[in-house]
């Protein structure tokens, strides 16, 4: 089998998990991440994991360029065409404001006020035309906004999703206006309701595609230039990866796609290591990352929030984030009260023994003067050889000072606050989706993650603990092993009783042909294809509306009796005999790629597992903590906590009381010792 | 003293507990005001005193401070009842006891550990009908309180255990959706033993006397933390006065006045001076008013726990009677705008020490818009609200936010498609409503226009404010765009008598609504404002070029035209 590499390029670190494919072991890189031209640290990476291009079969990736486009506001520069009446509606949203709490802050809408522009035309919700559209007016402002700069023009009339036939001619006259700007209608991009939802997704594709299509081009060169010349996919949020070729038309899909690659690996592994409930923990510098996968599924998202006001409306992988990281900076409040974050050090200056400046003191200061970090072998930093514990000693000394602790206990003190508010948020989670948190078992991952999940596990009161081979580049390994995935969608919203009986059979098997058809033009290693059906239903009035997994051969009246049990299932009663609401008809199509499977090894191990050093660490008190290197811990072998695992990527605390073991696909599963 | 990360750890516990409760309910609750907007909260509260320990942060600000209050009422009712027993259950929505309005209903069960009281757990919901003239319970003509609905004074549904099936089926029989009720009143029961749960796990780790010390200490350094804050307001008396255009029923204007003064690191509200009372339904109970106070505290100060230490440097003083503090039998379902205009007067007292930090006025209305009818479709009958969005005021750090959310509540405005699938309308507009910020330094957010066309023969009430007094600017800041209400009534245009209240208007199709929400104030001279942001206002069209060259004093150029909309240069 041909060499498959899996490369997450983040903020700050370029990740790549290399699979050889000859029997040889995996290898795993971190190089620094290069923000003005993110396909030179991609191409950095690859050079650096020593592969030979010939041996290359596939080349899989995530990356944040078009999440942080968005934050910064540094997409293209794009014009927003509506019905007469709404050309606010991507500023307005639905009534809102950035907090609960605070009546300040804007919102700074992608596009300007003045680069939005309305046409007289106008359909009513079943798509039936009300005003024709005002075909010479578009033609006018085609042509006026031709000889300007933009980039892009997005179509967005109102009820498009019930009928696209006013946007496509719209776009006809556009493209015809000029040929080399991206023209892009709402309802190619999401074919539901909710005008602002759907708008503001479409013009965040508009946004990002030039962008995404000259990153797709540098990167193509770049790998022509190696010559290499295997097949290169995108990572999308919702798990699925898209074709390099096809990026452009999917550059909405792939924001915080590097999150979702974690979550997507994290379901992968632990499905092969037995468990079918688990809550995925990714702690990185800046923020901790909480997921929930049941039976394998992650839990899907229906519309997220990018930033304030920029929602989309795509099925994304459902992650949470708090601000809680290993530059997470503690202080004191007006009250006297130790808190930890959301604030961070950031790259620069960073925590206080990276030596570049840092004065605040954070959790990483804590780790390191706690002796949980070894300060000789300081993990993914570049240019940086050892840790200044002093520093962070007296950082934290300083801070200790005004609640009455000293450096280490105030150190144990910030770890006890951090580790409580990402245990929180793991538990809020799981009630809001209606879940145990005690049934699941945690994969802990990210560069600081393992050296937390213990207490995370501790506090929610969690059985059992994941530590997956590679915590530290495991998104870069979610790529890698991730399958092909397209979604269409279909608004219906109307009565069940008023659906006519071959309607969804219709809709569901164009939407299948068209999810075909794209997956015909995708991966080389498609083993098998599968399909998913799915109703959103609802009592009418109600506004959520539940998932409902359907046969594409089901009568709309079969629907509404399933729907009615699955409301009983997740809400304990249905009300009595509510008409039920048909709200959308969505169809995945999943390309499923050949897997190697992770090398499960045979044979347990007969013997112990050595050491490789002992050192004092400081948990409620200093205990003389044995040292482990990952590489050498193989299938089989049981060790005690407390206990310090050290690898390329992380480092990993197991808290004394509990007891770790290998399993046979290398994960070490931490459990509460009995 | 306790340790501080023991501290830490249980006031993060506490909040958890109160966070997963909010999030249960909001979850089971059956009424699509609880799980769609929030309209709940949840709270453990001191079984002595009454004072907050910790408040869910999911649920609404406006129960910010009133749960506390309502639950002190209950524990003085409870103790002429003999006192709180194991298992005893009590509800009220009594608004003059317990703030808001009638369908807000508040729990209050008493949680035992070993036989001995600890604490109260408390929670919130907005239930959807409590019978009353109008469906919903909001009636802007309503003169008397028993014209909104049926009143619950503090009762114990369940004693010791045994739950009053009786008194739930007597209420169940004068509301018009009995099933709904009882599904939301079992499921904010339910909500009690997740909070038990949590409170039993904490007791387990730590005992009840090193609980009973953390509280006590997390009180008092929330108590510090908001004096930290007070003390830095320079000392003084600040006053301001704001008015209401009329109650909905007699076409007066009715004062709000306010006194802040700040001695040290305590503050004293005092609204002497504030009309007596109105005889249409702009009123509100005094625990609304003490809540919504907070509440603009809060907006100002948001790093500031949720708990009785922050309330106690903050004393109250409402005259009786008053629309602040309304009395039997005044009607209070104006609460949704009155709270508003409690907000703005904070704001324009403390502004006057602070403006550092305090926002010139928000658009102040909640200006509620009910459409009701018969659907053509299926003859179903409908109700359509679409309460106001508007500007925020201006700030020292910012221009304010356009289409904010009311202060006291995070809910969000109907999608147009969304509605008019439902109901039969049709969205004209929806659009930020030029020229309507107060100007400034930094300008006010725009406010928000609307139009509708009724597809049928509908009702239509609306309740709103703010069109004789518009929202103030700060600092020098100008004032914005008032409130403007219009209807087109067979080609007719007609202006409500009370301008922005208006009870059960008949409209035919075709017929049309247009609204036009107040932006926020501004904040600053505006003659400071740099030229490059009035040029962007001004390609925006968010001013006029007769206003950036008038009140803004800017020089303007007409600088060319792109499909046939003008584009300008300024300079100072």
């Amino acid at each position: 089998m041909a060499a498959i590499v899996g490369i997450d390029v983040g903020g700050t670190f370029t990740d790549l998990y290399l699979s050889p494919g000859n029997g040889e072991p995996d290898r795993v890189v971190k190089v620094p991440s290069t923000p003005d031209d993110p396909s030179r640290g991609l191409a950095d990476a690859l050079d650096a994991c020593g592969v030979d291009p010939q041996q290359l079969g596939l080349i899989l990736h995530g990356t944040t360029i078009a999440t942080n486009a968005v934050i910064e506001r540094k997409g293209a520069a794009v014009a927003l065409v509506t019905t007469q009446g709404f050309r606010d509606v991507l500023e307005l949203g639905r009534r809102d404001r950035p907090s609960a709490y605070g009546l300040t802050g804007i919102h700074r809408p992608l596009i300007p006020r003045s680069q939005r522009w309305e046409i007289s035309e106008r359909l009513d919700h079943a798509g039936k035309v009300v005003t024709p559209l005002d075909e010479a007016g578009v033609r006018e402002l085609a042509q006026a906004l031709a000889a300007t700069g933009l980039e892009a023009v997005i179509i967005s009339f109102l009820h498009s999703y019930a009928n696209p036939d006013h946007e496509r001619r719209a776009a006809e006259i556009f493209r015809a206006a000029r040929n080399d700007w991206q023209v892009v209608t709402s309802s190619e991009v999401v074919r539901e309701y909710y005008e602002f939802e759907r708008t503001s997704t479409a013009v965040v594709q508009a946004y990002l595609q030039p962008l995404v299509s000259r990153y797709a081009e540098r990167l193509q060169g770049r790998l022509v230039e190696r010559s290499i010349t295997a097949q290169t996919l995108v990572m999308q949020s919702n798990g699925g990866l898209v074709p390099l070729a096809q990026l452009p038309r999917s550059a909405a899909n792939i924001v915080r796609s590097g999150p979702a690659a974690g979550v997507i690996a994290a379901a992968r592994l632990a499905a092969q290591a037995g468990f079918d409930k688990i809550i995925t923990g990714d702690m990185g510098g800046t923020s901790f990352d909480v997921a929930v996968v049941v039976d394998g599924q992650p839990h899907v998202a229906e519309t997220t929030e990018l930033d304030f006001r920029i929602p989309l409306r795509l099925p994304m992988i459902d992650v949470h984030t708090i601000g809680a990281g290993g530059g997470s900076i503690a202080a004191i409040d007006r009250g006297g009260m130790l808190k930890v974050g959301p604030e961070s050090a950031g790259a620069v200056p960073g925590p206080v023994c990276f030596g570049r400046g840092g004065t605040a003191p954070t959790v990483a200061d804590a780790n390191a003067v706690l002796a949980r970090i070894n300060p000789e072998h300081p993990i993914g930093l570049t240019n940086l050889t050892r840790l200044d514990v002093d520093a962070a000693r007296a950082a934290l000394g300083r801070l200790g000072a005004g609640i009455g602790l000293d450096a280490e206990d105030a150190a144990l003190a910030i770890l006890t606050v951090v580790n409580q508010a990402m245990a929180g948020r793991t538990r809020l989670l799981t009630v809001e989706q209606g879940h145990d948190p005690r049934d699941f078992a945690l994969v802990i991952f990210g560069g600081a993650g393992p050296l937390h999940g213990a207490a995370i596990m501790r506090e929610v009161g969690i059985r059992t603990m994941i530590l997956p081979p590679y915590p530290g580049v495991q998104c870069a390994l979610g790529c890698a092993i991730a399958d092909i995935r397209y979604d269409m969608s279909l608004t219906v919203e109307r009565p069940v009783s008023e659906v006519a009986a071959d309607f969804a059979a219709d809709a569901l098997a164009a939407q299948r042909r068209e999810g075909e058809g794209k997956l015909a033009i995708s991966a080389n290693d498609i083993a098998r294809t599968a399909l998913d059906h799915v109703a959103q239903m609802s009592f009418a009035g109600q506004i959520h509306s539940l998932r409902v997994p359907i046969e594409q051969s089901w009568t709309p009246a079969r629907m509404a009796d399933e729907f009615r049990k699955v409301y009983a299932r997740e809400y304990g009663e249905a009300p009595g005999d509510l008409p039920v609401t048909l709200v959308s008809l969505k169809t995945t199509v999943h390309g499923l790629r050949e897997q190697a499977g992770a090398a499960a090894e045979a044979e347990a191990a007969a013997d112990a597992p050595q050491p490789a050093a002992t050192r004092p660490v400081r948990f409620d008190r200093w205990i003389d903590t044995p040292i482990y290197r990952r590489e050498t811990l193989r299938f089989g072998h049981r060790f005690p906590g407390p206990a310090i695992i050290e690898q390329a990527d992380t480092t990993a605390v197991i808290e004394p009381g509990m007891a770790a073991r290998v399993d046979r696909y290398g994960n070490i599963l931490v459990e509460m010792a009995s | 003293m306790s340790d501080p990360v023991t501290l830490a750890v249980v006031r993060g516990a506490l909040e958890q507990i109160t966070d997963e409760m909010d999030l249960h309910l909001i979850r089971a609750a059956l009424s699509p005001i609880i799980s769609e907007t929030n309209d709940c909260a949840h709270g453990l509260y001191d079984a002595e005193t009454g004072e907050t320990i910790a408040q869910g942060s999911y649920g609404l600000p406006l129960f910010l401070a009133s749960m506390q209050w309502t639950v002190q009422r209950v524990i003085a009712h409870a103790r002429a009842d003999g006192g709180f027993r194991e298992g005893d259950l009590w509800f009220v929505n009594d608004p003059y006891i317990s703030g808001t309005h009638l369908n807000d209903v508040v729990l209050v069960k008493p949680v035992f550990v070993d036989g001995e009281l600890f604490a109260l757990f408390a929670n919130t919901g907005h239930w959807m009908d409590m019978g009353g003239a109008v469906p919903g319970g909001w009636a802007p003509s309503a003169t008397e309180i028993h014209q909104e609905g049926l009143i619950i004074p503090p009762l114990k549904l369940c004693e010791e255990g045994r739950f009053n099936t009786a008194l739930l089926r007597l209420i169940q029989a004068n509301v018009r959706l009995p099933g709904q009720l009882e599904g939301d009143l079992k499921a904010m029961m339910n909500v009690f033993s997740v909070g038990a749960r949590g409170l039993d796990n904490l007791i387990a780790r730590y005992g009840v006397a090193t609980l009973r010390s953390c509280i006590a200490e997390i009180l008092d350094r929330s108590e510090r933390q908001m004096r930290s804050y007070i003390a830095d307001i320079p000392d003084g008396t600040y006053s301001f006065e704001d008015w209401f255009d009329n109650d909905g029923v007699d076409d007066v204007p009715l004062k709000v006045a306010l006194s802040i003064t700040v001695a040290g690191d305590s503050l004293r509200l005092d609204f002497a001076g504030t009309a007596e009372k109105a005889r249409g339904p702009m009123n509100i109970s005094d625990g609304t008013t003490i809540s919504m106070c907070l509440v603009a505290i809060k907006h100002i100060f948001p790093d500031v726990p949720v708990n009785g230490g922050a309330f106690r440097p903050i004393s109250i003083a409402i005259p009786e009677p008053s629309i602040l503090a309304a009395r039997y039998p005044s009607p209070v379902g104006g609460t949704t705008d009155v709270t508003q205009r409690v907000v703005d007067v904070v704001f324009g007292a403390l502004a006057q020490a602070i403006p550092e930090l305090v926002p010139a006025a928000p658009f102040g209305t909640t200006g509620v818009l009910t459409v009701t009818g018969k659907r053509p479709r299926d003859g179903g009958y409908f109700v359509a609200v679409y309460p106001y969005p508007g500007g925020y005021g201006a700030s020292a750090g910012s221009d304010g936010l356009v289409n904010g959310t009311p202060p006291s509540s995070m809910a969000r405005f109907m999608s147009v498609e969304m509605s008019e699938h439902r109901y039969p309308v049709r969205f004209e507009y929806l659009a930020i409503r030029e020229n309507s910020g107060g100007a400034g330094l930094h300008r006010g957010g725009c406010g928000t226009a609307y139009g509708i066309e009724a597809l049928a023969d509908c009702t239509v009430s609306i309740l709103g404010d703010r069109v004789d007094y518009a929202p103030f600017g700060i600092e020098g800041g100008g004032p914005a765009a008032a409130n403007e209400v219009q209807l087109v009534i067979d080609g007719a245009e007609v202006i409500p008598a009370m301008r922005s209240k208006a009870e059960k208007l008949a409209l035919k199709a075709g017929d049309r609504i247009r609204l036009a929400s107040p932006g926020g104030g501004g904040f600053g001279d505006p003659a400071a404002r740099p030229p490059a942001a009035i040029e962007e206002d001004l390609n925006n069209g968010l001013v006029t070029a007769s206003n950036a060259s008038g009140i803004y004093a800017a020089s303007v150029t007409r600088s060319g035209e792109l499909a046939g909309r003008p584009l300008y240069r300024v300079a100072r």
